[in-house]
């Protein structure tokens, strides 16, 4: 048991989680109100809507542990609606859950419906007069991507938290901290590099900074981006600008090395086309008709199809055709 | 520590002279609950009906108690099959005839709108035949009105909940404010019930929310951030109507609280009101819908193969190709309209809901898709309702209501036609086991749950089991689904009937 303990602390994903809400960073509004409820030992359900990787659970815990000290694990009892997302489960464990008692002196005890936009509206349904009857005893925490998946009525049930895409600033700052814990300095272009793998995305930034801490305790972008199989977004632009010249051969070429050499996959690639397409010097027009053109490619990759032909298509298409 | 209650609960109204607003419909409930004191209501069953927090569910206790009546309370987090309806209905009946007749107990099926297809199996129509017979009085609760078949709300008088108004939210804010011992600062709860946009469980939640770990609140402490979800989407609809950068306008899009399945919409309703109404725009119009086309069949990808990747290029050619669609930036001002046509469409749902229900049960009924009986045979199925050597074995057979006999003939309301087949298909149901079968119970088990004023659900079903009542729905159950070896009748046609619904969640 000790051993998977160690073995978990090893992953700093898990090892820098935060503990306390005050630690959670880029979502500082929403905290300070969440600490202050934690002060008063009382809090209403809570619905907490936003993008991937931000900081929902994380926070969710935190208020638990916050509230519960060292025995919140019993007072807390954590679901992913995506596993067990049938009215069933609403009906039967999540009711059962709320009706018993909270152990060791707690006021309520914490539900916390981990992508409860999964939930059938129907499953949501279920869950209202639950909410509702079993209040002396416990709270709900749902977390969502958009609130609007989530049905009226559970809504009004519901304080309502828009958790924000983490900025730059935030997952730099996150990175220096664990940086200074950790023995490491990160060198400026590591840090761009960083953020640009991140994309707002926390759990991301810090995997690739522990990865890179591996093979030297100063952080470089080329750690960053051969460890996260992501190409220099210079060579992206390289690769465009190759492409948009005319000169389709040698743009085949770039490609060629970006999949052999660097390791990409056919979607890493449309990937990062498609963002770098924003910093190009390109009217909106076409812009806009080489998004479709680069969706339609990424389109057909779902689709399985080969990834060579389907770039190479893109890039002909990025050669051969001019702004009208 | 403040006592850790949630005030929802804390201050749900008691009585009905406690609910604010809507007064004429509290009065129409008070009026037909008294006319239950004098005998059985020619209908005995009312429909509240409306928007979530605006005091239904509230309303349904407060007028138990305040006529001293008991309630049983069948929700959506219970299982409502047919079965289980119709013990809750009998037990209603029963006990109240051991305690004596002047007393009633008051059944409340609240979020009735919301019986699933599929677990429910049977709770519709149980609902629909209990309604017509009861001798006590029933409450059902919905928010949407549609969501209930035509027959159940031909039986019931329709009370409409609408949303409070923030003026009337104020004295009962005010109050709680006192009992709480807060103190307000100006304007506070005129805020926080305009913030509410009618709904009042909102205002009070919002209240305890800025007021938890405060003794005093000001105007500053009210985060706006939950509600001014209207003002954001009304700012990216500026950017992208009236603006010529299309990254600002994506920009604006993804701090949003909306899926792009939402976006479109809204962008839709609004495209033709700003683009194409001034001579010489008119190209604009097409170019627009060109890109929210394409747009769309990103959406339609997404929803097909659950790759949410592609979201991100339907965001793109909603957003940045309806900038790039303007000739001109018109400064005129438009107001932008929230998207009607979807809401409308929402309603529509139940309808679909009936069609796809009745389609996988002819599916089951012949193995064939559900998709192809939709298409082929619901209308052959039709044809045979109407042609009375067939009629009956098929109301049987698929197991049909009246409404979705009207439905299947293509009429428009119950004919005698329709009703003699009902008639004549119920009396074969019930020769072979019956839905409608009364459930007893044993006297012992009566009085066990009787000294409970209100009733758990979990008790009568288990004392029901006991008595070894429970089968009688089974045994319904296989007579009336398709006569064919599925093992779980229940289990997949209402799978499949499952429409597409996060469309039309707005
Ligand atoms: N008309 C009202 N007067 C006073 N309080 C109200 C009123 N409506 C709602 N509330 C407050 O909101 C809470 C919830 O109300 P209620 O459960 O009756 O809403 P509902 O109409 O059943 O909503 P839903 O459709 O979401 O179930 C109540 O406990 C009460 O605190
Ligand atoms: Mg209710």
């Amino acid at each position: 048991m000790t051993g998977g303990f160690e073995i978990k602390e090893e992953i700093w994903i898990e090892k820098y989680r935060p503990f306390k809400l005050e630690d959670i960073v880029g979502q500082k509004e929403t905290t300070e109100r969440l600490i202050s409820y934690v002060k008063s030992g009382n809090l209403p359900h809570l619905l907490f809507s936003g993008p991937p990787g931000v900081g929902k659970t994380a926070t969710a815990v935190s208020i638990a542990r916050e509230l519960f000290g060292d025995g919140w694990r019993e007072n807390f009892t954590e679901l992913n609606a995506s596993d067990e997302r049938g009215i069933d489960v609403v009906r039967t464990k999540i009711k059962n859950f709320a009706k018993t008692s909270p152990i060791g002196g707690a006021d309520f005890k914490i539900i916390f419906l981990d992508e409860a936009d999964a939930l059938t509206s129907d499953a949501q349904s279920a869950l209202r007069r639950t909410m509702e009857r079993y209040t002396s005893n416990c709270r709900f925490i749902l977390s969502c991507n958009y609130s609007s998946k989530i049905i009226e009525p559970i809504q009004s049930r519901c304080a309502v938290y828009r958790f924000r895409h983490l900025t730059e600033d935030s997952v730099a700052e996150r990175c220096r901290h664990i940086a200074e814990k950790e023995g490491l300095s990160i060198a400026d272009d590591g840090m761009e590099a960083l953020k640009y793998v991140a994309q707002g995305d926390m759990r991301k930034a810090i995997n690739a900074l522990q990865a890179a801490a591996l093979f030297d305790k100063t952080i470089h972008r080329d750690a960053i981006y051969r460890i996260t199989a992501t190409a220099h977004p210079e060579e992206i632009m390289e690769l465009l600008k190759t492409a948009l010249s005319g000169n389709f051969v040698l743009a085949r070429k770039k490609l060629d090395t970006l999949m052999l050499e660097k390791g990409l996959s056919g979607e890493d690639v449309v990937g990062q086309i498609y963002r770098a397409i924003f910093d190009m010097d390109v009217s909106g027009q076409r812009m806009v008709d080489l998004m479709d053109m680069i969706g339609e490619v990424d389109f057909r990759l779902t689709e399985g199809a080969n990834e060579r032909i389907q770039l190479d298509a893109l890039l002909a298409h990025f050669a051969l055709t001019k702004e009208q | 520590m403040e006592e850790s209650i949630e005030w929802v609960e804390k201050y749900r109204p008691k009585s009905l002279s406690d609910l604010v607003g809507n007064k004429k419909s509290i009065v129409d409930m008070r009026e037909w609950a008294e006319s239950w004191l004098s005998g059985v209501p020619e209908k005995r069953a009312v429909i509240l009906h409306g928007p979530a927090g605006v005091g239904k569910t509230s309303a349904a206790h407060a007028l138990a108690k305040d006529f001293d009546w008991e309630t049983i309370e069948l929700n959506a987090s219970d299982q409502r099959t047919a079965g289980a309806i119709e013990r809750v209905a009998g037990s209603a009946a029963k006990m109240s005839s051991l305690t004596g007749t002047s007393t009633k107990r008051l059944i409340i099926l609240d979020e009735a709108d919301n019986m699933h297809g599929n677990a429910d199996r049977g709770g519709a129509r149980a609902v629909g035949s209990i309604i017509k017979t009861t001798d006590q009085p029933i409450v059902l609760i919905a928010n949407d009105l549609y969501g209930l078949t035509p027959s159940i709300r031909s039986s019931c008088i329709e009370l409409k909940f609408n949303s409070v108004q923030g003026r009337s939210m104020i004295p009962a804010l005010k109050k709680i404010c006192v009992e709480e011992k807060i103190m307000c600062g100006v304007g506070v709860l005129e805020k926080l019930a305009d913030n509410a946009g009618g709904d009042m469980r909102s205002a009070v939640k919002d209240l305890q929310a800025v007021a938890l770990g405060r003794d005093e609140i000001y105007i500053e402490d009210i985060a706006t951030s939950e509600r001014d979800t209207k003002e954001s989407i009304f700012k990216a609809l500026g950017k992208i109507f009236k603006s010529t950068d299309p990254k600002s306008a994506l920009q604006a899009t993804y701090g949003l609280d909306e899926t792009p399945e939402n976006l479109i919409h809204w962008i839709d309703e609004n495209l033709p009101l700003q683009y194409g109404t001034q001579e010489g725009t008119e190209e604009d119009l097409i170019t627009g819908y060109r890109h929210l086309s394409k747009a769309d069949r990103y959406l339609g990808r997404v929803r097909k193969r659950q790759s949410y990747r592609l979201w991100r290029y339907a965001g793109v050619l909603m957003t940045c190709g309806t900038v790039v669609s303007k000739s001109h930036v018109s400064r005129g001002f438009t107001k932008y309209q929230p998207p009607s046509f979807w809401r409308k469409m929402g309603q529509l749902r139940s309808k679909r809901d009936m069609r796809d229900n009745i389609a996988s049960r002819i599916g089951d009924h012949c193995n064939e898709s559900m998709r192809y009986s939709r298409t082929d045979l619901a209308h052959l199925y039709g044809r045979m309702l109407k042609d009375d050597a067939y009629a009956v074995d098929v109301a049987v057979n698929l197991d049909l209501n009246v409404d979705e006999m009207v439905y299947l003939t293509g009429g428009k309301k119950v004919t005698k036609g329709i009703q003699k087949i009902n008639d004549l298909a119920q009396a074969q149901r019930s020769t072979y086991g019956n839905d409608d079968a009364p459930v007893f119970f044993e006297k012992k088990a009566v009085k066990k749950v009787q000294d409970k004023k209100q009733m758990d659900l979990n008790q009568i079903m288990q004392s029901a089991a006991s008595n070894g009542n429970s089968k009688a729905e089974e045994t319904s159950k296989t007579v009336n689904s398709a006569p064919k070896d599925d093992p779980k009748p229940d289990q997949k046609p209402a799978a499949k009937a499952k429409p597409q619904r996060t469309l039309f969640d707005f």
